[in-house]
Parts: C-alpha cells; structure tokens; sequence
C-alpha cells in the first residue's frame, strides 16, 4: 500500500493489509490508512505481484567500501597539495 | 421564502436522524470484534458517518426550531447531545430495523446493505428540498453514502456466490426483511412535509423500487407483508429492544449527568 502526499512528494510505502478481492482492497485501504487523508493518492500493489530481492541476494554487496564515496579522501588529497603549496 | 418551521415537520426530520443515530450505534458496536481488523475499521467508519449525518439532522431540528435565530448555523453539541440522549422513548420516531441487535455479522453486513441503499433513496427525495439546511445535508451526506454502499456490495459480491456464505446470507435476509420493510412506513408529519415542499415524495412510493433492488442484490423474490409498519404504529412505537439499546448509549452520560463533555 502506497501513498502519495498532494504536490511533488514521491508515493511511499505507508504499510500492508488483506483483502480478499481488488474492491475491497481499495475500499478497506481506504479506511485503514487514509481515514484522516494521509495522501491524495494511493497505490495498491498485490503481493503476488512483488519481484522479491532476497537478503542472500543483497548481501553480496554489503562488504563493498569502495562503493561508498563521502568525499572524505578526496578532500584530503586537496588539503594535502594546498600545505605543499604554501 | 424560508420555510414555516411546524412540529409536523420536526417530526418528520428527527425520524431521519433518530434512525441515522441508531443505525451509526449499531455499527460502531462491532468496534474490535468485526471479522477482520481492516473491515473492522471500515465498519467503524461507516458508523461515524452515520452518527454524523444524525448529528447535522439533530441540528436542523434544533436549530429551525428556534424562532429567535440565536442557536445561528452553528448549533452547539451539548444541545444536539441533549436531543440525542435525553428524550423517553415516547419521543423517539426511529424504525424497528435499527433498534434491533445483530445477531452475527451476516445480520449486521445484510442490515447494512438494506438500510444503506433505502437510504440513498431517502437523501434523494430530500436532495432538492426547500428545506435549504437539509438539501445541503443531503449532498454532504451522499459524498460518504456511496463509499457505504460500495463497501457492503463489494463484500456481498465476494460472499453471495459462494454457498456456504450464500446460505447464511439468505437466511439473515430472511429475518431481517419483514423488519426492514418498516423502515418506509410514513413518519407522522410526512405529509406536511411533502407539502411544505420538504421532501419530494412519500418514502414508500420508492417502496417497490428497492424491493428491485433487494431482488437484484440478494437473487430472490422478497416476501412482503405490512406487519413491520403496524407495529411500529408510524414509529410511534419503540421496540422490545429499545430500551435496553438506549441504556447502553447512555452509560457513560449516566455515569456523571452533571458532567459538561
């Protein structure tokens, strides 16, 4: 289930619920996450409809530091050739 | 030209809000027992909007009939809460069909199906009312009647077929109907307000049009008799399970009447 806030906000994954036809999803989805209009747009996504990425599949990259640029070594270098400089 | 506020016409508005209050306290009564907890909250809301619309009823009736303006477009919730709660049961007007317990949620899902689309033909006939505070509830009201209607049909699309369900469906209906047939028995100042240009028509001359529509929905020729209306004596006549409803409503007020909430 995913909302959208009025004006430029993305749609946002706002939570989950059963339902047992696509009516009565819309309907009931309604009244569980919008009773106080949260968004003015919503998505409704069947979960048989999800391409699942596993954790196993992810985890692979979770041990890439290479990948993770802050600007930190870069901003290093730069101050390092300003102190040779003066 | 306003129209000449009269105890006829009173009567005939409070009927609308006294079945529109009970109808909304029988639905928020399956608050945390509903079957599932997402029609649990659709349940409860369906509820609310009905307590609402019985809210902005009770205004109108509170606030036509004061002839010195004071009460103005606002009308202030104790006084709307005073007319709610603190009548005898002489003075209420609401049909039989809503004073009733469910028995189980067939009961409460079919009730809500036959009182719901008797409603939206009860709006209808008020929706061009002279009554200008009352077409404007009219409109207001239908903004959330066809989330309603949508609701019981969209559970009644997915249970109707299947035969278990059907079954126990059916025979809900079949309790219920000979009650729900009162609920178009004519309020007393119904006839006034046709001619004071309030509501457009009897209700029951829309009688056969939502006995279609029942016939549709439920795939079966509905029984007919009139013992609902001459019972209900015009809704003059509360029934055995009135009292005992109104008790419940009324505990928490009873607890403290003093207090201001």
């Amino acid at each position: 289930m995913f909302l959208k806030k009025d004006g430029r906000d993305e749609y946002r994954h706002a939570g989950s619920l059963d339902a047992p036809d696509e009516e009565m999803a819309l309907v009931l989805a309604r009244e569980s996450y919008l009773r106080r209009a949260e968004g003015d747009r919503l998505w409704l996504v069947c979960r048989d409809h999800l391409i699942v990425g596993t954790p196993e599949f992810i985890s692979p990259n979770s041990d890439k530091p290479h990948r993770h640029n802050d600007g930190e070594r870069i901003a290093h270098r730069r101050r390092r050739l300003r102190e040779k400089e003066h | 030209m306003p129209i000449p506020w009269t105890p006829a016409i009173r009567e005939f508005v409070l009927a609308f809000a006294d079945d529109e209050h009970l109808m909304g306290q029988q639905h928020t009564e399956w608050i945390g027992v509903a079957p599932f907890l997402e029609e649990d909250l659709a349940f409860c809301s369906i509820g609310q909007d009905e307590l609402g619309h019985a809210a902005s009823l009770y205004a109108i009736v509170i606030g036509e009939g004061d002839p010195t303006g004071a009460s103005g477009p606002s009308v202030d919730n104790r006084a709307i809460d005073s007319v709610a709660f603190d009548r005898n049961p002489g003075r209420w007007r609401s049909c039989n069909l809503v004073e009733m317990p469910t028995q189980d949620w067939a009961h409460a899902l079919v009730r809500h199906w036959l009182y719901d689309s008797a409603e939206q033909l009860r709006w209808e006939l008020i929706s061009e009312s002279k009554l200008a505070s009352l077409a404007e509830a009219a409109v207001r009201a239908e903004r959330e009647e066809w989330f309603h209607r949508r609701h019981a049909d969209g559970l009644l699309d997915i249970l109707m077929p299947d035969p278990t369900a059907g079954d126990v469906l059916r025979s809900a209906l079949a309790d219920l109907m000979p009650v729900a047939v009162g609920m178009f028995d004519p309020v007393i100042g119904e006839a006034a307000a046709i001619e004071a240009g309030v509501t457009a028509a009897p209700f029951d001359s829309r009688l056969p049009l939502w006995i279609d529509l029942v016939r549709d929905r439920f795939d079966i020729d509905p029984v007919l008799d009139d013992r609902a209306a001459s019972i209900q004596q015009h809704r003059t006549v509360r029934s055995e399970h009135f009292e005992n409803l109104l008790s419940r409503m009324c505990e928490v007020l009873d607890l403290d009447p003093a207090a201001i909430w």
